[in-house]
């Protein structure tokens, strides 16, 4: 242990992973999409585990209602408006100078996906959306790359590792993901910051057993927790497609890192407004939606769409999930906010 | 899916143009005059007989004249960059579309060429008389639409063209709205140049574009290469059209351009136009009376062509164009069509307006399906 920094010395003690996996550790590189709640916490955890090199990839800025959970920032990135990433990796490298962190303020998209995530030992999920997810899987499928799943909203939580070649991948667990509008968030039914730092926690534990090259004591179950109703529940997944014909791990077809479903974000004519276009879906449910959102702001609809408004910001939904963000020119912000309050 | 976007590109196209692409792409895959050998040569003689069709449809006696482009927006540019020569005082109105305001503004903000834009009435007309006013000894060019792309209104092209001719200003027409529906003839119209998207009212496929240049102009290429002749000069042949079209042409698109001239020749400008006119008619005069909708610029279809634009109390125009393509499977085009000036004049900008713009393979019945969902908002 003697060439290893004393700051690991109680991981190197923990038998499996030991001086020659802490030495793996220190060379490995580890991308997380998604820098919110999920994002900050396994990002501290693995910078004060010692990884090589940590890549932080999140389109957005901090906001206020962000400090209730997400553990890196502070009542002073807020007042600068920071980005997640920027901000982050400032607070990281005081944690520990020796890791080497990049932020990229950047959407992850089908066109960028691929060099973003090249070259990862691991991938954490810290994003907020499915469309995110079903990516990260198919680059996770074609470059062979083990992500780890995660999701926190409400007292609920999910996760689950993907390895390829070895576990079962999100596809074949889900063939698709849910229509636009029809999942809650964390902005519209709130999220406790016990429930996100568990599924962090075990995220970061696969990634540990990953990069330390302990593949066999990966979690091969499907994790779903409810810290307020006190409930546990590992899903097996082995037999989720036995028959062999997932598209992404069976079959090789990644559809979504081919874009077509993708959607789309163009600014239109007018008053600062982005049209978001999904892949047609089936129609959304405007009551439940409608429900869901009148505890954030206004909401009126009639059988054409759905307004939601929240200070300076209106979501304009028509019935197979197309929306106008308005209050704002920027793609990016217009995905970001279609994904906190509609949900994708 | 109802289609009634054709102010934007013209969909469906007829049978004869879908038949030629496909025809020509597969007989005539060669270069037009490079090598000499048959193939080349009947894909030059398909350039010549298109630019002779066009000559003959838009009033100019000479093939040679006409310039195959990309599309209107090159044309315009074409046409504007080659004649404006710094110091130049340019006038033009804010009615234009802008493949035109964007390269006058920007000749204009480099401290190229003075620059003077017109206004128009309510009704959605330019006065010739202010055209009169505004032109100097200096004035080398005026650009004028023929029809507003968003309102419709065919403007008195003839007018400004004779007040053209008296100052020695040349006369750049884009007859984007109206070249296959409106009769168009540069020599009795006081034209010097025809900007035409090949897409459009011509039916060509998307990607071309024409060029008519009259004899009053001696244009300047943006653009010198290959010509399949002459390759021993060092500099670019000064004839037409070889001095506009270096490089490798788009004889695919040509070739459907020219089966699309033909339908409309075939089916003739009265027809078609009359066709337009009575789905518009049909349109306005409901539209006219739902106390829910506000229509913009004249309504009388004697002095416009089929884009009619509105907005509808309660929704923005995006918001409608949304709906109507989600709840009701009509395509139409929402925004500021590119016309900002426009719409800003009209009290419109910056959310714009909806634009409902029928074309020839439209029916009665796909205008009564609009009306009635606009009913139903």
């Amino acid at each position: 242990m003697s060439d290893l920094p004393s700051r690991y010395s109680r991981q190197i003690l923990f038998a499996e992973i030991g001086t020659a996996g802490q030495k793996r550790l220190l060379g490995s590189r580890v991308v997380i999409v998604g820098c919110g709640a999920l994002g900050t916490v396994q990002a501290e955890a693995l910078t004060r585990a010692g990884v090589g090199r940590l890549r932080l990839i999140d389109r957005d800025f901090i906001e206020e209602s962000n400090l209730q959970r997400q553990t890196l920032f502070t009542e002073e990135d807020v007042r600068e408006s920071l980005p997640k990433a920027v901000a982050a990796t400032r607070r990281l490298q005081a944690i520990n100078s020796s890791v080497a962190v990049e932020a990229r303020v950047k959407d992850l998209n089908y066109r960028n996906a691929e060099s973003l995530l090249e070259g990862a030992d691991c991938i954490l999920d810290g994003t907020d959306n499915f469309e995110a997810r079903f990516l990260l899987n198919d680059v996770s499928q074609k470059q062979r790359i083990p992500w780890i799943y995660g999701a926190a909203v409400g007292s609920e939580g999910l996760t689950m590792t993907i390895v390829p070649g070895r576990t079962p991948c999100l596809r074949c667990v889900f063939e698709s993901p849910p229509p636009p509008g029809t999942t809650p968030t964390c902005d519209t039914a709130g999220v406790l910051a016990p429930a996100v730092n568990l599924v962090a926690s075990l995220q970061v534990a696969e990634a540990l057993k990953i990069l330390t090259g302990r593949l066999e004591r990966v979690n091969h179950s499907l994790v779903s927790l409810d810290v307020w109703r006190n409930t546990w529940r590992r899903l097996e997944i082995e037999s989720g497609r036995a028959s062999g014909d997932c598209p992404a791990c069976h079959l090789g077809r990644y559809d979504f890192l081919e874009g077509e479903r993708e959607s789309l974000a163009a600014v239109l004519c007018g008053r600062d407004s982005v049209q978001i276009s999904q892949a047609p879906g089936k129609q959304l449910d405007f009551p439940q939606l409608g429900r869901r959102l009148e505890p954030l702001g206004s909401v009126s609809y009639n059988r054409f769409l759905l307004r939601f408004r929240l200070k300076e910001i209106e979501i304009a939904v028509f019935p197979d999930g197309r929306s106008i963000v308005k209050g704002t020119r920027d793609p990016q912000e217009a995905r970001s906010l279609y994904s906190r309050y509609i949900g994708n | 899916m109802i289609y009634l976007d054709n102010a934007a590109t013209s969909f469906p196209k007829p049978e004869a143009v879908y038949r030629e692409l496909q025809d020509y792409l597969r007989r005539d895959g060669a270069n037009p005059g490079r090598g000499g050998h048959q193939w080349a040569v009947r894909v030059e003689k398909t350039m010549d007989d298109t630019r002779n069709l066009l000559a003959r449809f838009f009033g100019l006696d000479d093939h040679r004249r006409v310039i195959f482009t990309l599309n209107g927006t090159d044309s315009l540019n074409m046409a504007i960059k080659g004649v404006v020569q710094p110091g130049d005082h340019v006038v033009t109105s804010l009615l234009e579309h802008n493949s035109v305001s964007r390269p006058l503004r920007q000749l204009e903000s480099d401290g190229r060429i003075r620059l003077t834009q017109l206004p128009f009435s309510q009704e959605g007309f330019v006065d010739p008389e202010d055209f009169r006013r505004a032109l100097t000894s200096r004035t080398r060019l005026v650009v004028l639409l023929h029809a507003s792309n968003v309102l419709g209104t065919l403007q008195p092209v003839a007018e400004v063209g004779r007040i053209c001719r008296r100052h020695e200003a040349l006369f750049l027409v884009d007859a984007a709205q109206t070249a296959g529906i409106v009769p168009i003839d540069m020599q009795a119209m006081g034209i010097d140049l025809l900007a035409i998207p090949g897409h459009k009212a011509l039916f060509g496929p998307p990607g071309t574009g024409v060029l008519l240049v009259g004899h009053r102009v001696e244009p300047l290429p943006w653009r010198e290469g290959g010509t399949g002749f002459d390759s021993e000069a060092p500099l670019q042949p000064r004839s037409l059209p070889h001095l506009l079209e270096g490089g490798t042409p788009n004889t695919l698109g040509v070739a459907g351009l020219r089966a699309g001239l033909r339908f409309v020749t075939g089916e003739g400008l009265d027809r078609i136009r009359g066709h337009e006119r009575r789905l518009l008619a049909r349109l306005t005069e409901s539209l006219r009376d739902n106390p829910r909708i506000c229509l913009y610029g004249s309504l009388d279809t004697h002095r416009r062509v089929g884009s009619l634009a509105f907005n509808q109390e309660g929704y923005t125009a995006s918001e409608v164009g949304m709906i109507l393509d989600n709840s009701f499977e009509i395509a139409v085009r929402p925004g500021l069509h590119c016309a900002p000036y426009l719409h800003r004049e009209l009290g419109t900008a910056p959310e714009g307006a909806v634009r409902i713009s029928p074309g020839y393979f439209n029916t009665e019945d796909d205008i009564d399906r609009c009306l009635s969902a606009l009913e139903q908002l």
